[in-house]
């Protein structure tokens, strides 16, 4: 095989079950697509090359355990090299959730799902085609009529060395229901994969969600998220990345419904050599929506971080209140920050707002610091924490603040000044 | 005040330049434990250069003499060790840091400090009694201990706060950089009471100001006049007034 994306082709036309009808709109686009270059305006900054450098199979079976988060109390779907892991895995569920895998989904499932498959998420994404062909498996949730689900529910996918892995997942929020997801990735060994989710959030639901982009090394990892907003849905989504040799995440929103809400906040942190590449694209299809997107980063040493980040007012969304902030620390003269937020308005009765900044470690707040007794390592981390911290403090889930704080110190202790 | 034969602060001779630019040109000062020394001087002659240099400010660069405290040399010290050694700059212009709250960045000073002197770290309960008591005494509201350091604080308000991480870290020589400038009478008091109840047989004080007012109600032992670099005149109390009253051309002059 000449290349990843011939291989997924190739294999994609094995692939036969329920999905086939969804999946076979994703193969014929893919069989169309190239290979990006740094030509292909999506993929500028970020290139692809590594994922045919890497050795990786999607036979690789491991036994890992994976490390449960005190506290949250969380419904756990846990996925090894992209294969379920029923012992690591929740069993009981609360009432009025529903939880099926791809593998088993039963009819009125498998009704749902097809409907919802690769429609919430748009077909430019390259690499959700590539998920749409060969996922194999992956997790269907299910959120009843005016339930609250309390327990968050987590989804784990962890990579090991060789693998490659692909998996999906399909969330559906009835009306005036409540729940939290969390999307974890794991594993910084040399593997690939593709993690996509696609959330349709009725009329009135609302959904907390999280995606903890955290592998680093090695590891290619490439995904997205994506929500279809109905009337007064309301998303408050926390998506942490800390960037790899290849870290890719996709967000879109789409307000489908007026007067809903989405506010994303975005913290990545960047050292050595990572790259880190997000694009979120925000649809403001219909009036009165809402959209407040606060991405915050601080980049290391030789790292590199892209920020493609765009909202879309159509002619008829009046009344939008849309803000798309970026700042970011850079931290060595080495790093590299490409940001470009973007607003796009076609209404002419809207507010809008975004900027994007980059900025120095502070070096007279440091020694502010030092002169009160800390030493500078511990200054650079307060003063690090202190540019992210806002953000985190606006977690709706506390347990998970709590739990992510530590590794994000853990993270700047890395950091050096260049 | 008593005062022993020790010498707390002993700077020679000390000249000091930034960005290429000489502006401490030979300075010399004594200060003794338990004595209060105000600095006075014309805008520029280099009393904030001072402190910088004695806190170890990056850029601020030594060319001769030295300085020590308790007869350790200070100029061979990271900014960090000279404060664990009892160093305290209340600066002039307080920095702002947004995102990190008061609270805890003074308690991280603290325990900072606390390890190097080899001591255990206070307990979160502790810290926040200490905290909530030098709050109260130099007045400002208790939300001030959450909110982000001096972080959209007044100019008052920010002079307030070094006061209290004064109060907090309590050490051995404090420099209070025109803790005083921009201050409305009643803020005048709370600052000079909160430097007065900190004086010990001990501790030692160099308040750099550009009004008498304030040492009407801090009684210096020394007043110094610092122009272009080095002090030229020192007495007691009263060459304060005599400065307020006459400016400080004439002694300027009389040293060309
Ligand atoms: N970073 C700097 N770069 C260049 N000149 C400086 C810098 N800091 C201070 N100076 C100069 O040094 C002199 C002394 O300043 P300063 O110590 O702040 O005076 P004072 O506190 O007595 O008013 C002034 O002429 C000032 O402009
Ligand atoms: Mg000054």
């Amino acid at each position: 095989m000449s290349n990843w994306l011939e291989s997924a082709v190739t294999r994609a036309e094995t692939v036969s079950d329920w999905l086939s009808p969804k999946r076979e709109a994703s193969l014929a686009l893919l069989r169309e697509a190239k290979v990006p270059t740094r030509k292909t305006e999506a993929w500028k900054y970020t290139p692809v090359r590594a994922i045919d450098q890497v050795t990786v199979s999607t036979e690789v079976s491991a036994s890992v355990q994976v490390e449960s988060i005190d506290d949250l109390n969380s419904v756990d779907l846990v996925f090894i090299n992209g294969e379920f892991d029923a012992a690591q895995s929740s069993s009981e569920l609360p009432a009025g959730l529903t939880v099926s895998r791809l593998v088993d989904a039963d009819d009125s499932a498998r009704a749902w799902a097809l409907s919802a498959f690769s429609n919430i998420k748009p077909d430019r994404h390259l690499f959700g085609l590539v998920n749409d062909v060969l996922a194999t498996d992956g997790a269907l949730i299910d959120v009843a009529e005016g339930v609250e689900i309390e327990q968050p529910i987590r989804i784990v996918s962890l990579l090991t060395q060789g693998a490659e892995a692909h998996t999906r997942v399909l969330v559906r929020l009835a009306e005036r229901s409540k729940v939290a997801i969390v999307e974890q990735f794991l594993g910084n060994e040399a593997s690939y994969n593709t993690g996509f989710a696609e959330y349709d959030v009725a009329a009135e639901a609302e959904l907390e969600h999280y995606r903890f982009a955290t592998q680093v090394n090695e590891a290619l990892s490439i995904g997205g998220s994506h929500f279809n907003l109905g009337e007064k849905a309301q998303l408050n989504s926390t998506l942490i990345g800390f960037g790899s040799k290849l870290s890719r995440v996709d967000v879109d929103v789409t307000h489908a419904g007026s007067h809903a809400f989405a506010k994303m906040n975005v913290i990545y942190l960047l050292d050595g050599k990572e790259l880190f590449d997000l694009h979120s694209t925000v649809e403001h299809a219909v009036p009165h929506g809402t959209t407040e997107e606060n991405v915050r980063g601080i980049v290391a040493d030789h790292a590199k971080v892209v920020f493609n980040g765009r909202i879309h007012i159509h002619r008829n969304a009046q009344k939008t209140l849309a803000e798309l902030n970026n700042r970011n620390l850079l931290m060595s003269r080495t790093a590299e920050i490409n940001t470009k937020p973007e607003l796009e308005i076609y209404a002419d009765d809207v507010r809008c707002a975004h900027g994007a900044t980059i900025a120095e470690l502070d070096k007279k707040a440091l020694y502010y610091m030092q002169s009160r007794g800390l030493s500078r390592s511990q200054a650079q981390v307060m003063l690090n924490f202190g540019f992210i911290n806002e953000l985190v403090e606006q977690m709706p889930n506390q347990v998970l603040a709590e739990w992510l704080r530590p590794q994000l110190k853990a993270r700047f202790a890395q950091m050096e000044v260049g | 005040m008593m005062s022993s034969e020790k010498v707390l602060l002993k700077i020679d001779n000390l000249s000091a330049k930034v960005e290429e630019k000489s502006i401490l040109k030979g300075l010399s000062l004594e200060v003794k434990p338990g004595e209060v020394h105000a600095i006075m001087g014309p805008n520029g002659a280099g009393k904030s250069t001072l402190g910088y240099v004695l806190s170890g400010r990056e850029g601020y660069e030594v060319q001769s003499g030295s300085a020590t405290l308790d007869g350790v040399d200070l100029l061979e010290m990271e900014a960090e060790e000279r404060a664990r050694a009892g160093l305290f700059l209340a600066f002039q212009y307080p920095v702002e840091i947004p995102g990190v709250s008061n609270l805890e960045f003074m308690k991280a000073s603290v325990d900072a400090q606390r390890e190097a002197r080899g001591e255990t770290s206070l307990s979160s309960a502790e810290f926040l009694r200490l905290a909530k008591a030098a709050c109260k005494q130099v007045d400002l509201p208790l939300a001030f201990l959450k909110r982000g350091v001096n972080e959209g604080f007044s100019g008052g308000e920010k002079k307030r706060n070094e006061l209290m991480q004064m109060l907090l870290l309590q050490p051995k020589l404090c420099i209070l950089d025109e803790s005083d400038s921009g201050l409305d009478i009643d803020a005048l008091q709370v600052v000079a009471e909160g430097v007065n109840s900190q004086r010990t047989e001990d501790r030692s004080f160099i308040i750099v100001t550009h009004y008498q007012r304030l040492l009407d109600y801090i009684k210096p032992d020394y007043v110094h006049v610092l122009a272009d670099g080095k002090i030229i005149r020192s007495g007691d109390a009263s060459l304060a007034l005599e400065l307020e009253e006459q400016g400080y051309a004439w002694l300027t002059e009389k040293e060309a």
